[in-house]
């Protein structure tokens, strides 16, 4: 097996060990949270824990080739927490029912977002962070103790010439830096807190609580801690053998390790699960935890899928304000809306309101599919994957074929797009709210941009004159059609349509002065425009 | 590595205190348990380990020799990981030395085979092999073991003489010889008549009584080539810009010389003041003269093994062993230079009988006031700057 191949496997082995090692930290993060928490939304915080480590393994190796803080670097992270921060509003919103999802969704739409900013929704953000920085780190170390040749050469050169702290070790440390915490942490979820108190005064001893799945997450994450650092270890021992060009003779010494490593592992485990240990829980009970909470998460995240679908299904049934096909559930009760103040609304208020809503909407709308785009930009190989996934492309054929026979959906579209338009504007001249004005205030533009509206505007007067503009003439072609309508400002529309190709087409400067001599040429060809249609 | 643990197993004792066992005690033994059980493996498996390697001990100058070395785990436990790394002298193969890493399995074994030129006299060591293996994880220090070194000897260079006059005086030997003061009554070769004068121990009774007249037997002169060659190798005694190649073109004559005197079915000794690495105290030990390739062996070995010194003198280690010597042994002292001293000595052995001569090695050795002293005290020198020279001593064989 050659270099790359192995590292291949290295690579996709240390990423599983972490990602496994993570849903275990966030078994454990989930039973704390259950125990000391019951309100919050435990299982969504854990999953989104685990969907973060799952994007991050799978988004590292095409961020870390970006310099930090550069506008590359800025974009991809930006994009990357932006949809974090939006799923995870969302799960946290739907946690609580489709009402309260709705409700949620009428609390941005009035623009009061501070209400999004729970102390759960926030825990969340800090805990999904502290995934995604963890599992870098994880990544990192890997890399430096050998799934990048370079790095790790380097990472070597380094350790000779100053006191730095080898990276495997550095990762020894983080694992069971990270246990340690983890432990205090199942330990402190055990303790019945509303127990402590009276043991304090004598009266009651101290209450511990039933096993729970953040022990069974402490004691996998050890556990796989222990096979990763297997891992490194052959990875840093194959390192130092390359670097210092020790061929090894065993063709199959990684099949081996990992076979010794099973082994001891599994023989440690069994060895360990029939040991005393009070109440302490099994083997094989902890790979059932874990198992089902895996399960769990994947459940979780098919029904979000089932639901995305379905309402993509619904779509163009409820533009035609028909009844969604194969709806999935009954329509939601309508939300319950929070109490309204009991002073109507003045009628100036009401359009304020549909502007802001509209303003609202909108930019959320376009970072949105911003964050989606550079989110899809970013996982390439999904976009791939689900090009070349047969239930991807089946449930594109279904959506086109539901597009084609929704014949009237276009019409229906436009017509409640114009009527929309229509109420918009008859709002808008009832209450004569915005102020009659230019649209385009000159002076704002650059003088580059000023010369395009004297060219636009002589070609807008040119129309009116019946001489119109088609699309295949270039501008030599209509100077020239003009001229021939406007004997009188030949030299002026020459001069017009030069100075436009220059400002259009070449890099040249152009100043203020220069567009001043086009708004004096544009000023005649006006004036003999004018004259020539008096004549008329 | 292994105080990164401490911190963890004292919150882990804590918190199994606080919480009277449970898991933090499963995580106790789990933790616990892969360092113990892996420091255990590794330390169990490196003493089941053994190394054999299978080499011809002694080569002559620019053979090639084949380094069998086997790895064998006599145990049951599998070796995950074993690093082999041989130290080998620079001067046989160059920077690439053997390593290589393997795995062994129970009673696993694993065999390689590499070579090392004899580009250069010497004693070499082959080895120690560095065994250097660990646990799985990593948790514990790697185990570094050794096997011992082996000993390769590199022979000088043997210029075959075919010709080569050294005087003896030791009479009824094995070598022809010309003047008749040297005959050998047991080496008859011929009869004639008997003239006036001849001794009466030399008539052949028995062909004159055959043929009726006296008959006296021939006999061939023949002398006895006991030989000790003299070998200096103290630094001061070669030209500083030339030292390392006229020590080394030295050697090559002693040993040269000792090869065609072996052939001869003679007796040839070793007496050198060089550095010997196998002795533990530095000085090579006087081999006395004997005959067979055996004793040559021996010869060329202690050749092989020395190098130059900067303590011992030769005068006075001449003075020491000349007395063992008996009369008529041939003293043939090699050096890059002599001094008054060696000369004198030189001198008194060939007043007691033992003859006497000078072969200067190096390109500064041709040192006329030397060589005219050593004529005036009857000690024939003979000035070797390149190995070309000894063609004199490779030509075909002369009789005068």
């Amino acid at each position: 097996m050659n270099s790359g191949a192995t590292r291949t496997h290295f690579r996709r082995i240390g990423y599983l060990l972490v990602f496994l090692m993570a849903a275990s930290g966030s078994l454990t993060v989930q039973a704390i949270f259950r125990s000391a928490l019951p309100d919050w939304h435990a299982g969504i915080i854990a999953a989104v824990m685990v969907f973060i480590v799952a994007d991050r393994l799978f988004t590292y190796r095409g961020l870390k080739d970006l310099t930090p803080f550069s506008s590359e670097w800025l974009l991809a992270i930006g994009a990357q927490w932006l949809m974090i921060l939006i799923v995870l509003r969302l799960l946290l919103s739907y946690a609580n029912g489709l009402d309260a999802f709705l409700s949620d969704l009428a609390q941005i739409n009035r623009g009061s977002l501070a209400h999004l900013f729970t102390a759960e929704f926030v825990v969340s953000f800090l805990l999904a962070m502290l995934a995604w920085y963890l599992t870098g780190e994880f990544l990192g170390l890997l890399d430096l103790i050998g799934l990048e040749q370079e790095l790790a050469s380097s990472e070597e050169t380094a350790l000779i010439r100053s006191d730095l702290v080898p990276a495997r070790q550095r990762l020894v440390s983080l694992i069971f830096g990270l246990g340690i915490v983890l432990v205090v942490l199942t330990g402190l979820a055990r303790v019945n807190l509303r127990t402590v108190v009276p043991s304090i005064n004598g009266e009651s001893p101290l209450e511990l609580n039933r096993l729970s799945g953040g022990e069974a997450g402490a004691l996998l994450y050890f556990a796989f801690g222990l096979a990763l650092l297997s891992l490194s270890r052959l990875m840093s021992l194959q390192t130092r053998w390359n670097r210092q060009r020790i061929p090894v003779s065993s063709g199959n010494l990684a099949r081996q390790w990992a076979l010794y490593s099973l082994v001891f592992l599994f023989l440690l485990a069994m060895i360990v699960s029939l040991l005393p240990a009070g109440d302490s829980l099994g083997f094989f009970s902890l790979l059932g935890t874990l198992i089902s909470f895996l399960a769990a998460i994947l459940f979780f995240i098919g029904q979000l899928i089932l639901m995305l679908v379905s309402l993509l299904f619904s779509l163009p049934f409820l533009l035609l304000r028909g009844e969604p096909v194969g709806a999935v559930s009954p329509p939601p009760p309508l939300p319950t809306m929070p109490p309204v103040a009991p002073s109507a609304p003045a009628p100036g208020n009401e359009l304020w309101e549909l502007i802001r809503s509209i303003l609202l909407w909108g930019v959320v709308l376009a970072i949105v599919a911003f964050a989606v785009i550079q989110f899809v930009r970013q996982h390439g190989g999904l976009r791939e994957a689900l090009r070349q996934s047969r239930i991807t492309n089946w449930l594109l054929i279904a959506w086109q074929w539901l597009y084609r026979n929704a014949g009237t959906t276009g019409e229906s579209l436009s017509r409640a797009i114009s009527e929309g338009w229509k109420n918009i504007s008859s709002r808008l001249e009832s209450r004569r709210t915005l102020a009659a004005g230019p649209l385009l205030r000159l002076r704002s533009l650059d003088p580059r941009r000023q010369v395009y509206f004297y060219y636009l505007a002589m070609i807008r007067r040119g129309g009116e004159q019946g001489v119109p503009r088609k699309t295949s003439q270039t501008p030599a072609e209509y100077a020239a059609a003009l001229e021939k309508a406007i004997p009188s400002a030949e030299d002026d529309i020459g001069s017009l349509t030069d100075a436009f190709v220059e400002a259009r087409y070449s890099r040249r400067d152009v100043d203020a002065t220069k567009a001043n001599v086009v708004k004096e040429t544009w000023a005649r060809i006006r004036r003999a425009m004018q004259s020539t249609s008096n004549k008329e | 590595m292994s105080g990164t643990f401490l911190p963890l197993i004292a919150v882990l004792l804590l918190i199994a205190a606080f919480l009277r066992g449970g898991f933090a005690l499963t995580l106790i033994y789990l933790v616990v348990g892969a360092l113990a059980a892996g420091l255990w493996w590794s330390r169990r498996a490196v003493t089941k380990l053994e190394t054999k390697r299978r080499f011809n001990g002694h080569a002559f100058l620019g053979e090639r020799v084949t380094v069998d070395l086997h790895v064998q785990n006599k145990g049951w436990l599998p070796i995950p990981w074993l690093e082999l790394r041989e130290t080998l002298p620079v001067a046989l193969v160059g920077p690439n030395s053997f390593q290589s890493v393997i795995h062994l399995g129970p009673h696993g074994q694993a065999h390689f085979e590499y070579a090392v030129d004899a580009r250069k006299r010497g004693y070499y060591p082959i080895g120690p092999l560095a065994m250097t293996t660990g646990d799985l994880l990593g948790l514990s220090d790697s185990l570094v073991m050794q096997s011992p070194a082996e000993a390769l000897v590199v022979y000088p260079r043997i210029i075959p003489f075919t010709s080569m006059e050294i005087p003896s005086q030791s009479p009824q030997g094995t070598l022809r010889h010309r003047l008749p003061l040297f005959e050998d009554p047991t080496r008859a070769f011929g009869k004639r008549g008997y003239t006036s004068g001849d001794s009466l121990r030399r008539i052949d009774w028995k062909s004159s009584a055959t043929s009726g007249r006296l008959q006296v037997k021939l006999f061939e002169p023949s002398i006895a080539l006991e030989t000790c060659l003299i070998l200096n190798l103290h630094t001061e005694d070669y030209y500083y810009r030339s030292r390392i190649d006229s020590s080394e073109l030295a050697i090559v004559i002693a040993a040269s010389i000792a090869n065609w005197i072996v052939a001869k079915k003679q007796r040839v000794g070793l007496l050198v003041n060089g550095h010997d690495l196998l002795m533990a105290d530095g000085k090579p030990q006087f081999v006395p003269p004997r005959k067979g390739k055996r004793h040559l062996m021996q010869v060329l070995e202690t050749l092989a093994r020395v190098e130059l010194t900067e303590s011992a003198k030769l005068g006075p280690l001449i003075q020491q062993q000349r007395y063992h010597l008996p009369w008529g042994t041939t003293l043939i002292l090699i050096s890059g230079m002599v001094d008054e001293q060696v000369l004198d000595e030189l001198y008194q052995a060939r007043r007691a009988g033992q003859n006497s001569l000078v072969i200067l090695a190096g390109r500064d050795a041709a040192d006329m006031t030397i060589q005219q002293r050593a004529r005036v005290l009857g000690i024939q020198v003979y000035s070797i700057a390149t190995e070309r020279d000894l063609s004199v001593w490779t030509q075909a064989v002369r009789h005068a």
